[in-house]
């Protein structure tokens, strides 16, 4: 589904974020992407996305070769991708509802499915009954969940969440990691962003850890941190 | 913002609207001293009344004349007498008319009258041309400079209104960053984004352009019969003549920024 091969990125500034990545995420798995601050973990998202190109190697998502792939086609690789985001990014003047049909809207989705479509979404991640509330009016989880439902809104093959609990109190931040389990349970690739050790730690799932921009460590079942 | 944007365009097009319209004004006054500049010819006084006729079908013919007129020698002493009053009585005082029959040409458009001149001088029969020379040479130079004036306070409004637009537009759209990030994120496509921003520009652009076009023939209006009243002698153009043009270019103006703004502020947001 990704897939990385022998992937750098020099920022024009210099910088060099990721170094020689070889990465391969197969359809329907879910993936911890661990590291410290700077380790490359959102510039592996940007590339995905392909918000930025590499400087060396390629990158495949869902058969799509992202290199070669021309502009007029980004949208319809990001259609097959959900984000969310550690922030939210929820529409201040929009209801809840709105939100989520934004995603749909903006991707000229028949409006017939729409209403369905963003109740579905809504039920799925248990927000249906505020709806017509402003993110304002939510706790921090709530617009967190939010933001998940207009990441699956449009039936991606793959959701991408950057430290989606980064914000979150811990009771929060575990049922968010629970609804993103819900939505890979369903067949949906996921990877995920996290500093939150317990969360890793407790989910066991495939670890993948980036430290100055290479792969320092990739175990199926792993933790946060390997004894070292 | 939508409100401060339209405000902003709406003043630049009452300024270029403004601009136009003195422009237009000042040429009009020009081709208007213009036309009133006159080139005499003075014909030998033994020509017969035959041959003066063909002096004046001759100089009707030439490139340039607009109009041309016989004037006879007892036509040109009243016009002597009843140009300066202290001559009326000079008529009796003079056994015959001193003055030569001439042929009064008008030209045109003030840079034609010298050529005009030069080639009345060469027909048989014309002993002598007279033309307002410093005076045509003024007004040829004064209508130039009008037009090129017009022309460049029109460019420097111009680019002054697409300038404060593209900067006001890209403050609307910074406002909704958030707004225009999600949507290429989640895939939508650059037209889809643009569309709506565009269109949003264009209708301020408009709404702009109609309230510059009402406070401008309002205005335009009122000093028409202010500088009637107070000015006589200043031509000034009545508004069924000079508002159209100017207000048709207040309309592609303000449409035009508008939508350049959105165009332009947009595209840093479009990146793939």
């Amino acid at each position: 589904m990704i897939n990385l091969d022998g992937v750098g990125k020099r920022y024009p500034t210099g910088v060099v974020a990721l170094q020689d990545i070889s990465l391969r995420i197969d359809c329907g798995e879910f993936v911890f992407l661990v590291g410290p601050t700077g380790s490359g973990k959102s510039t592996v998202l940007k590339l995905i996305q392909r918000i930025e190109r590499p400087t060396a190697g390629r990158v495949e998502v869902d058969g799509l070769d992202l290199c070669s792939l021309p502009d007029s086609q980004v949208p319809l690789l990001r259609r097959r991708l959900g984000v969310v985001f550690q922030e939210f990014k929820l529409l201040s003047d929009r209801s809840v509802a709105d939100n989520v049909a934004f995603a749909l809207r903006v991707t000229e989705t028949d409006p017939v499915e729409i209403a369905p479509r963003v109740l579905w979404a809504l039920e799925t991640v248990g927000m249906a009954h505020r709806a017509d509330d402003l993110p304002a009016r939510l706790s921090g989880g709530e617009q967190q969940r939010v933001c998940l439902a207009r990441a699956i809104v449009t039936r991606p093959r793959v959701v991408l969440a950057d430290e989606p609990t980064g914000n979150l109190d811990p009771q929060a931040a575990w049922e968010i990691m629970q609804l993103l389990g819900a939505v890979n349970l369903r067949g949906t690739t996921v990877l995920v962003t996290t500093h939150n050790n317990t969360l890793v730690d407790i989910l066991r799932r495939r670890v993948v850890e980036l430290h100055a921009g290479r792969v320092m460590r990739d175990e199926s079942r792993g933790l946060y941190q390997t004894a070292r | 913002m939508a409100a401060a944007a339209t405000t902003t365009i709406a003043i630049a097009l009452m300024v270029a609207g403004g601009g136009i319209l003195a422009s237009v004004n000042l040429a009009h006054l020009a081709s208007v001293l213009e036309a009133q500049v006159e080139i005499v010819g003075f014909l030998r006084r033994d020509l017969t009344v035959q041959q003066q006729q063909r002096v004046l079908a001759s100089a009707k013919d030439l490139p340039g004349v607009l109009s041309a007129e016989l004037v006879g020698r007892a036509e040109a002493l009243k016009r002597l007498q009843k140009t300066y009053g202290s001559l009326a009585s000079v008529g009796s005082h003079l056994k015959t008319n001193p003055l030569p029959d001439s042929i009064e040409v008008r030209a045109g458009g003030a840079g034609q009258v010298r050529g005009v001149a030069a080639a009345l001088e060469q027909i048989a029969g014309v002993e002598e041309v007279l033309y307002g020379t410093p005076v045509v040479d003024r007004l040829v130079a004064l209508t130039r400079a009008v037009r090129i004036a017009g022309a460049a306070v029109a460019g420097a409004l111009f680019a002054a209104a697409l300038l404060i637009v593209l900067n006001t537009i890209r403050l609307t759209i910074a406002a909704r960053r958030q707004e225009i990030e999600i949507m290429t994120l989640v895939g939508a496509t650059p037209g889809f984004i643009r569309g709506p921003y565009v269109l949003e520009g264009v209708l301020q652009g408009a709404a702009a352009a109609l309230a510059a076009t009402v406070i401008l023939v309002a205005v335009y209006a009122h000093l028409a019969v202010q500088i009637a009243g107070s000015l006589p002698f200043l031509p000034v153009l009545p508004a069924r003549a000079a508002l159209p043009g100017a207000l048709a270019v207040v309309w592609f103006l303000g449409i035009a920024v508008g939508m350049a703004g959105s165009e332009i502020g947009m595209r840093r947001y479009l990146r793939a």
